[in-house]
């Protein structure tokens, strides 16, 4: 016992309060148990929320000089109120949620992977994405027209969601801020500056004024932890008090005017700790990890993925829907066809299993994957220190691998899979070759036959419009992705093979997102949002659009003169060739040349229980197979450009089609589908025998009875 | 009026039915595998896969006792061409079956129990027996161990290399099942090789009326 009183708070952890601890592990056990019960799982659940609110000790918030904050008055320092004498900060923000690849700026690393060489990490910290169309400027920077996302303005772009602690506490040379060290390298140095959006000139950027943004344990520990609030004030460049926001919702703070925030005595104990069930600290609860995730709860009939948040990368990714509810009794936004949807929205959701179940932190001795399948369904912790684990949680949490995803890329394939439960070979008799099966498809390619949501379908930077974006559109809806009364129909996964955990060639379920970009070969790395700005634009209106270059306008407009969605395509190659001449003389891009980039995101939620999985073989194996079939694709696609698939130049767009469509036929070359596949000289062959034999047996009868012998 | 005389033992004729019936359901159940959505007579892909699986090794067993019951009762000489079988004789038949039979010219070989199959049966069962069920056997079974044996399975090329192989192995069979069948009615009557593989008692040309 002594140990464990050590490893906790030694000045607050009694003997009871482990006795609890203990009893909220054998509770999560019986959640386990309950996975095929959705009341039992329920029952487990309630009683470990309640539980959850007695495990935690009761603390002080403390601000960065480790005083309490209710007499300081100053922002929450997590550093002090979580680590300290407690937890391990430093060790639990060196983790990929804190960190989102900075810590893995590793070009061997990045080369090992496959990862492109214009990115300086995999992860969102470094690496280009193609949904903003751009990327975190390069610590090494000398070229001002290199510079594109700095590390401020990543904060406040990205900063909602990425918890802060080691992207918003330390430079790109590990200095932290506002220390002695913490000083910028030459005037492009991305830590220390920002470019004005107003006049593209990369400018300082006021450490001191916007504080520095600590670890944000609030935000996954805290149910009613507010995304919303932080983002305001990440976005506003109010960092040190971000954290602060994350409790607007809780009553522990309210924001003053000045973006400063007070406390709420009433939130409070006599003896200045925070009271207990105001602060309610907890496992992670599913609600957290929507805030970032995508759309996820236990069970609800209403889901606003868009409107009660302004991202859910998970949902607008793949259009997953992590929902214990029946989508027939969804009541908003509108499903078509739902009436005869009797079945969850996840079976996982609906069998009570929350997020941390599968996503769990590596070193918990309770969750850690157990190599009897059976073990996986409890939660039981093993013979190892807890103290040690709680002292030093691991924060890079169990993930598994969705191509093409490169975030995180060390902890690949390290959550709990299907297998890890599931005996996969001991169900599914009605299937021959089980192993082949197994080996050949992921679990989800039968377990997630449709998609009953919307999810992107493409994001064009190719042309931009005059609100200075890019063209986005989505598949599985008709209408506007905020209008609770568009209709939305869902749609069918396009099945890619992929490489799975034990490197085989695996077919799983994607949504297939088509990019269109500009890439400047001279650089060897694509051109950013600015840079196609200022080919597109000349300057931007008080109103916040931007008018189109007279070229531009004389090239794309219609007789009205303006540039409707219709003609905001490349049909030409003069039209691309203009662009192309504008990006040089505007946008100092050396070699532009205009792709298109096809990134299937892999599904992983909206699994379907046994009733609705796929069980008819001729789906797959039949002429029609559904692994081939087309997927449609942006309709304004240009032709005559590099194909990108995974980095490399590969035609699977098919333009004979009504629309662009995706034309899997060349990725499942690796593959024989029994009854799908064929090879053509055999076919002929074969045939070209048997109608051989039928011929002669015919010919050879006609004669036999012209010659008179029956 | 005609004159029969014994050419089959009832063993003969249930292993060649056994045979028969085997092959026909081999093909069946095989197209149902190889045209899943235009051929599903047995309820469902995975039943085709299944009945496939048993009845070929159905086949094997019975190809085995064929075997058996050949060399126990020293008839396999009826499978073994003379040299002669694959010149001259063979050239004869040929002939027959090109020229003779639409004359109504006798059969060029008499059938009776000592000799059975005529030059050209003997070279088409010699590459049948040998070839081309050795080699359906050996696809099959090492499709049907995918599973079982998934190394030896990759080692051979997989199913790019085994599963088209077992099908024109299997179109090959259909064309000789097809010939067998139509070649069945060039016996002193349309129906007398037939009768003669089901009662056991052979027309003999010769002494027809």
């Amino acid at each position: 016992m002594p140990r464990l009183v050590e490893g906790l708070c030694p000045n607050q952890a009694t003997r009871s309060q482990l006795i609890l601890l203990s009893m909220f592990l054998v509770l999560l056990c019986a959640v386990g148990l309950g996975q095929n019960s959705g009341v039992a799982a329920s029952t487990a659940n309630t009683a470990r929320e309640k539980t959850l609110r007695l495990a935690h000790p009761q603390i002080v918030l403390k601000d960065e000089a480790g005083q309490n904050v209710l007499t300081s008055g100053k922002p929450i320092s997590t550093r002090q109120t979580c680590g300290g004498d407690c937890h391990d900060y430093e060790y639990i923000s060196n983790s990929f949620h804190f960190q989102q690849g900075k810590n893995e700026m590793d070009r061997a690393l990045l080369t090992s992977h496959g990862a492109p060489s214009f990115n300086t990490s995999p992860g969102m910290f470094g690496k280009f994405s193609i949904i903003p169309n751009r990327q975190l400027t390069a610590s090494d920077v000398k070229d001002p027209s290199d510079a594109d996302m700095s590390q401020p303005e990543w904060l406040t772009k990205c900063g909602g969601c990425h918890t802060g602690g080691g992207i918003s506490e330390y430079d790109l040379r590990g200095h932290r801020f506002l220390s002695p060290d913490a000083k910028p390298v030459g005037l492009l140095d991305p830590s220390y500056t920002i470019r004005e959006r107003e006049t593209g000139q990369v400018i300082p950027w006021d450490w001191q004024k916007s504080g520095i943004a600590e670890a944000d344990c609030f935000l996954c520990h805290i149910p009613k932890a507010s995304r919303g609030e932080r983002k305001k004030e990440m976005g506003a460049g109010n960092f040190r008090w971000a954290n602060n926001a994350t409790l607007s919702d809780t009553g522990i703070v309210t924001r003053k005017e000045n973006g400063t925030f007070t406390y709420n005595r009433d939130a409070f104990n006599k003896d200045g700790t925070i009271r207990a069930e105001v602060l309610n600290i907890s496992d992670p609860v599913l609600e957290n990890c929507a805030q970032c995730h995508g759309f996820t709860a236990r069970n609800t009939t209403t889901i606003q993925p868009i409107q009660h948040a302004d991202i859910m990368r998970g949902t607008e990714k793949s259009g997953w829907i992590y929902n214990g509810a029946k989508i027939s009794d969804t009541v908003s936004p509108n499903i078509v066809g739902k009436d005869n949807m009797d079945f969850p929205w996840d079976a996982h959701a609906a069998a009570g299993l929350v997020c941390i179940d599968c996503h769990f932190s590596p070193n918990n001795p309770g969750r850690m994957i157990q190599e009897d399948p059976k073990k996986n369904l409890r939660y039981k912790p093993a013979e190892q220190d807890l103290a040690v684990y709680l002292r030093r949680p691991d924060h890079n949490f169990a993930r598994g691998n969705i191509p093409p995803e490169t975030v995180n890329l060390t902890q690949h394939d390290t959550m709990r899979a299907c297998g890890d439960c599931h005996e996969a070979e001991k169900v599914h008799d009605f299937l021959p070759y089980k192993s082949t099966h197994f080996r050949s498809l992921a679990c989800q390619t039968c377990h997630i036959p449709a998609v009953h949501f919307w999810a992107y379908r493409s994001d064009d930077w190719g042309f931009v419009m005059d609100t200075g974006g890019s063209r986005i559109t989505y598949r599985g809806i008709e209408g506007s992705i905020v209008d609770p009364e568009s209709e939305i129909k869902g749609y069918l996964p396009a099945y890619i093979p992929t490489v799975d955990k034990k490197n085989n060639q695996q077919i799983r379920p994607t949504n297939l997102i088509t990019g269109v970009y500009w890439f400047d070969k001279s650089k060897g790395r694509p051109v950013f949002t600015w840079q196609v700005q200022n080919a597109f634009f000349a300057g931007k209106a008080a109103e916040g659009e931007f008018p189109y270059r007279p070229e531009i306008l004389k090239a794309f407009a219609d007789k009205d003169g303006i540039i409707d969605l219709p003609q905001a395509v490349y049909d030409t190659p003069e039209k691309i060739a203009l662009v192309k001449d504008l990006l040089k003389k505007h946008a100092g891009v050396g070699d532009p040349e205009l792709r298109i980039e096809l990134v299937p995101w892999a599904m992983t939620h909206g699994i379907a229980g046994k009733k609705q999985a796929i069980r008819d073989c001729v789906a797959c194996h039949g002429k029609n197979s559904i692994l081939a079939r087309p997927v449609d694709l942006n309709t304004s696609l240009p032709t005559g450009v590099p194909i990108v698939y995974r980095g490399k130049n590969l035609n699977v767009v098919n333009f004979e089609t009504k629309e662009p469509s995706f034309d899997n036929r060349v990725l499942l070359n690796s593959f024989y589908i029994v009854g799908y596949s064929r090879a053509p000289w055999v076919e002929w062959l074969g045939w070209l025998s048997v109608a051989g034999a039928v011929l002669f047996g015919v010919a050879h009868g006609a004669l036999r009875l012209l010659g008179g012998r029956s | 009026m005609t004159s029969t005389s014994p050419l089959y033992s009832l063993h003969e004729r249930i292993w060649h039915w056994l045979q028969a019936v085997g092959m026909i359901c081999l093909i069946l159940t095989g197209m149902a595998i190889h045209y899943p959505d235009r051929f599903g007579i047995f309820g469902s892909m995975a039943n085709a896969v299944r009945w496939h699986s048993w009845i070929g090794f159905a086949l094997i067993f019975n190809g085995f006792l064929g075997i058996f019951y050949h060399a126990t009762a020293e008839k396999y000489h009826h499978f073994l061409p003379r040299m002669d079988d694959f010149t001259g004789a063979a050239v004869r038949q040929a002939r027959f079956y090109f020229y003779g039979i639409f004359k109504g010219e006798k059969h060029p070989f008499e059938t009776d129990p000592r000799r059975k199959l005529n030059p050209l049966q003997k070279i088409t069962y010699l590459l049948l027996l040998n070839i081309l069920l050795p080699f359906q056997i050996v696809t099959g079974i090492l499709i049907w161990g995918a599973d079982r044996w998934p190394v030896t399975f990759s080692r051979v090329g997989g199913l790019w290399v085994l599963a088209p192989a077992h099908t024109l192995g299997s179109y090959l069979f259909l064309a000789f099942l097809i010939g067998h069948i139509y070649l069945s009615t060039t016996g002193p009557t349309p129906t007398s090789l037939l009768r003669a593989m089901i009662t056991g008692y052979h027309v003999e040309e010769g002494k027809m009326q």
